[in-house]
């Protein structure tokens, strides 16, 4: 209660000054805030946006956010399991099948964290090439010679670029706990860890040919920023695919998510890793994001082309995927 | 950055404006097309606007739309970038590839996705030999055209858009073929030709497209026999054949229509068996069968008409009647 009035006493002195760049925050804050909500309206500075239920300064909400991770990177995998029965091992190998890699890609996961979609892709291509292989080595059974030939001269140009992948996180502690998993899973090759902010990549443009972020853009503060960068270092032809949590459509089914969100996830959380306000802040702001055709149409703003989303389970997650043509 | 979350705004609303426009036209379910023309003229004044006045953003009936069209035509030209309304002022005529006074890529802009996905489908066929009828020799095509292999994305049925797609720029070059012939025909500098020599001449040029892609054809074949594809295929052999008697100077209205197309179709169908077996030089043997083939449906419509029984029965039947 404090709080708000607090904030309405700042937006009161702000308004009088009426400079743009207040206005011009006040539409990057309603572009990050809460859709439909009025709690707080356009017009005013104080650039806050929603963090879980709560409303936050916008500043506030990033650190926030990297605070909850850092508390829960140790849990993170084993508490996926728990709250969504290991249904989320199926989720992200549907978003691999959407995605269907062609050898050679390159990929940029971001918010990856622990690095789930990183090792399914990788595991992804290497199938894919050991098939093609097996294939091509089928067909060559008889070779003539002319084809022996053939293929020692185009051995050393037709190397085949090798698919990377890497791993962009804000947050060390999650990167730190990708790394482990990665090196005990015993595959490092093509794999990189970097630390990053969405909203501000570290890689050039044009880079990657697949940009993944799965169950990270909701806790973006400029969801719209992430996506801009997105574009900016996709190749053109590249692919944008977001796995994130999304509305429920059925009614049914909606009671039930939510009792089983604000009831059962708070607890296991307080239980398994020790952190009731963490997992609260994760149902909450799965409530706050917005749903299909709304991010569909945020994706379009930002300059994709042929979005498209899939929802699975009901409506619980959403694949959303967009090209840049 | 102000003037670029402005601008955002004014993209936005133009964007609003652009839908009520673009609802009477047909659009596919993924993309609209006139959507995406308005999208880029919205991002080009995102990006080149310099003018504090935003668009009155609350019109959105039909009537309104032009009104606020010219306002947003007199922000532009008051916003130094007189290039800006020109594609605007286009875009609002429908899809199309101009090629403006811009660079090369923002006239791309301007294609839409179903061109582009034609061009790079129309990339993929030369891997085909390579790679076969898969999402391998798309990936390679996008990447001749300069597209990451992601977008391969784009064709949810993957190899199966690639066959179809093959079979359509095929039918269409036979429309083209036998439409030029008829031309001469009028014209009066060819000879018309028997039914069944036409029929065969068309079947022949048809079938002699997939020459190049004789090696990997049954894999096309079997691509084209599973069930969600089956649709489309029928569709575009029905089109094929119905052209073909229709060049052939077939008018007719009555149960002939259905016996004369199907009894193509099985020649058809047939002959392609053939072709893929076929290792006579040029593919003698196939139009050998085509040839003998032609000739019994020929021969049994003769003797049809010969045998006195088929008369008598259709009159029992009621088949002579007109209707």
């Amino acid at each position: 209660m404090a709080a708000s009035m607090r904030l309405l006493v700042k937006r009161v002195i702000r308004l009088s000054h009426r400079n743009f760049n207040a206005t011009a925050a006040g539409v990057s804050g309603r572009s990050g805030c809460c859709w439909g909500t009025a709690s707080c309206r356009c017009f005013s500075d104080d650039r806050s946006t929603h963090f879980g239920f709560e409303t936050v300064p916008e500043a506030e909400k990033a650190k926030r956010v990297y605070k909850v991770f850092e508390n829960v990177a140790q849990k993170y995998d084993i508490m996926n399991d728990a709250m969504s029965l290991g249904i989320h091992r199926l989720w992200k190998d549907s978003l691999l099948h959407v995605m269907n890699p062609q050898p050679g890609a390159q990929l940029l996961d971001v918010a990856g964290g622990t690095g789930d979609i990183a090792f399914r892709f990788l595991e992804y291509v290497r199938s894919q090439q050991e098939r093609q292989r097996r294939r091509s080595a089928r067909s060559m059974q008889t070779p003539s010679w002319k084809d022996i030939s053939n293929n020692y001269s185009t051995e050393e140009e037709e190397r085949p670029q090798e698919s990377k992948a890497v791993v962009c996180d804000i947050n060390k502690e999650m990167l730190k706990v990708g790394k482990q998993k990665g090196d005990s899973m015993g595959i490092s090759a093509g794999l990189s860890w970097v630390v990053g902010d969405a909203e501000e990549l570290p890689f050039d443009d044009d880079q990657f040919d697949i940009y993944t972020i799965a169950f990270g853009i909701r806790n973006v503060t400029h969801i719209d920023q992430a996506l801009q960068e997105a574009l900016r270092v996709l190749k053109p032809g590249g692919r944008f695919l977001c796995l994130e949590f999304s509305k429920v459509t059925n009614p049914v089914l909606a009671r039930l998510y939510d009792a089983y969100s604000f009831q059962m996830i708070p607890v296991l959380g307080e239980v398994i890793a020790g952190d009731w306000k963490s997992y609260q802040y994760l149902v909450e702001s799965i409530r706050k994001f917005p749903d299909q055709e709304a991010f569909k149409h945020m994706i379009e703003d930002a300059g994709f082309y042929c979005v498209q989303y899939y929802s699975f389970t009901g409506g619980v997650v959403a694949i959303h995927s967009g090209f840049k043509l | 950055m102000a003037a670029l979350l402005r601008g955002l705004r004014a993209g936005r609303a133009l964007r609003g404006l652009g839908s009520v426009v673009a609802t009477p036209t047909a659009t596919t379910p993924q993309c609209s097309s006139l959507r995406r023309g308005f999208h880029c003229a919205a991002l080009r004044l995102q990006d080149e606007s310099k003018s504090d006045k935003p668009p009155s953003s609350s019109s959105t009936t039909y009537h309104e739309h032009y009104q606020a069209h010219s306002t947003e035509q007199d922000t532009t030209a008051a916003s130094q970038e007189d290039s800006a309304s020109d594609p605007a002022a286009e875009t609002a005529s429908g899809p199309n590839t101009s090629y403006q006074d811009q660079s090369g890529e923002q006239g791309e802009e301007y294609e839409t996705e179903e061109q582009l996905q034609a061009r790079i489908l129309t990339a993929a066929l030369e891997f085909v030999p390579q790679h076969g009828w898969s999402m391998e020799a798309i990936a390679a095509g996008a990447e001749t055209l300069g597209l990451s292999s992601a977008s391969t994305g784009m064709f949810y049925n993957g190899a199966g858009d690639l066959v179809l797609h093959f079979i359509t720029h095929c039918n269409s070059q036979l429309t083209e073929i036998l439409a030029e012939q008829h031309k001469q025909v009028q014209l009066g500098q060819a000879e018309p030709k028997e039914t069944a020599d036409f029929l065969r001449d068309a079947i022949e040029t048809r079938l002699r497209m997939y020459i190049p892609y004789i090696e990997t054809w049954p894999q096309a074949m079997s691509i084209l026999l599973l069930p969600h594809n089956i649709p489309d295929s029928l569709k575009h052999l029905s089109t094929l054949v119905d052209d073909i008697w229709y060049y052939a100077g077939d008018r007719s209205t009555d149960m002939n229509w259905y016996t004369k197309r199907a009894a193509l179709t099985g020649i058809y169908n047939t002959t392609e068996l053939v072709m893929v077996q076929d290792s006579s030089p040029d593919f003698q043997d196939t139009w050998n069968f085509l040839d003998n083939r032609i000739q019994d449906v020929v021969n049994m419509a003769t003797t049809a008409k010969q045998v006195e029984c088929v008369v008598s029965l259709k009159n029992l039947t009621g088949l002579n009647q007109r209707r």
